[in-house]
């Protein structure tokens, strides 16, 4: 079972994402893409884990490559987020970019197969209307095909709202 | 309290306008009299550190008007991205003691929670 959340930021994604996962079976996995850069970065961090707190996460931290990351087989995982992720697989530290479409699906298709519930969280960011630099927008197209490639995939899409569930697709779990 | 979200021009003066509001009800000041709030993101974005606050006053408001900010790339500016997150999280918590929460698409009302709300006699 996938089910892919998406909104915009501070939508009441994660919180959601969380009560879902409670449902599913043990053990649960969080695991977090985002890199804490700086002080924002970690208080979002802290943030989040107040968050999580009590509900039995195991928290592993892993920014790309989740087609290597062994899980234990029917277990719940919630990754996020997805835009995080796409940035990762796309720019290396010096800035160097490659295509993440195939690495951000292979790693999350990996993840599918070993979930019995994988809540893979992702972002809206191409409504804005701004025209951005070349990387912003190759990112911008990136992430866009990977949404669409994972609704294509998951059984149950739902989009956030003011922390209210819309469901594109499937069924509300 | 109705709260209405929608991107930029996608119709929420609009539909506040058929359910019986007059422009002269309609007010960006959150103490003013009016019955209805407009441009709630515009308040949270002069002053982020007191969107909390609002929560209250906003209640007493018979419809709520805020645009929805937080679909686009993360802002490179901390305070511009404060300003979306603060935008968001007042807009979850005015969701949650709403009576209807209505969600504008190209001028098309989408009811999110409560039912559609009635035209003032």
């Amino acid at each position: 079972m996938m089910i892919l959340i998406t909104g915009g930021s501070a939508c009441g994604k994660s919180s959601h994402a969380e009560e879902i996962c409670l449902q599913g079976p043990a053990p649960r996995f969080y695991l977090a893409a985002m890199q804490p850069y700086g002080e924002e970065g970690l208080r979002k961090v802290v943030r989040h884990r107040l968050l999580r707190k009590d509900k039995g996460f195991e928290t592993i931290e892993r920014y790309t490559d989740y087609a290597s990351l062994e899980l234990p087989s029917g277990c719940t995982a919630l990754l996020e987020c997805i835009a995080n992720l796409t940035a990762n697989e796309m720019f290396d530290e010096n800035g160097n970019r490659s295509d993440p479409v195939d690495l951000v699906l292979a790693g999350v298709e990996h993840l599918a197969s070993r979930c019995g519930l994988l809540v893979a969280v992702t972002n809206d960011v191409g409504s804005d209307g701004i025209r951005y630099e070349e990387g912003t927008e190759a990112y911008i197209k990136a992430l866009g095909t990977i949404n669409a490639a994972l609704a294509a995939r998951a059984d149950t899409v739902i989009e956030m709202a003011a922390g209210i569930p819309i469901l594109w697709k499937g069924e509300m779990p | 309290m109705v709260l209405i979200l929608g991107g930029a021009g996608s119709g929420k003066r609009a539909f506040a306008q058929s359910l019986g509001y007059k422009e002269e009800e309609m007010s960006p000041d959150v103490f003013s009299d009016a019955p209805v709030m407009t441009d709630l993101e515009e308040t949270v974005r002069n002053d982020p550190a007191g969107a909390a606050a609002l929560l209250g006053p906003l209640c007493q408001k018979e419809l709520v008007l805020c645009r929805e900010v937080g679909s686009g790339v993360i802002p490179l500016a901390a305070e511009d991205r404060r300003f979306r997150e603060e935008t968001g999280r007042l807009c979850v918590q005015l969701a949650r003691r709403a009576d209807a929460v209505v969600r504008m698409t190209a001028g098309i009302p989408m009811i999110l929670k409560g039912e559609m709300p009635c035209a003032r006699s």
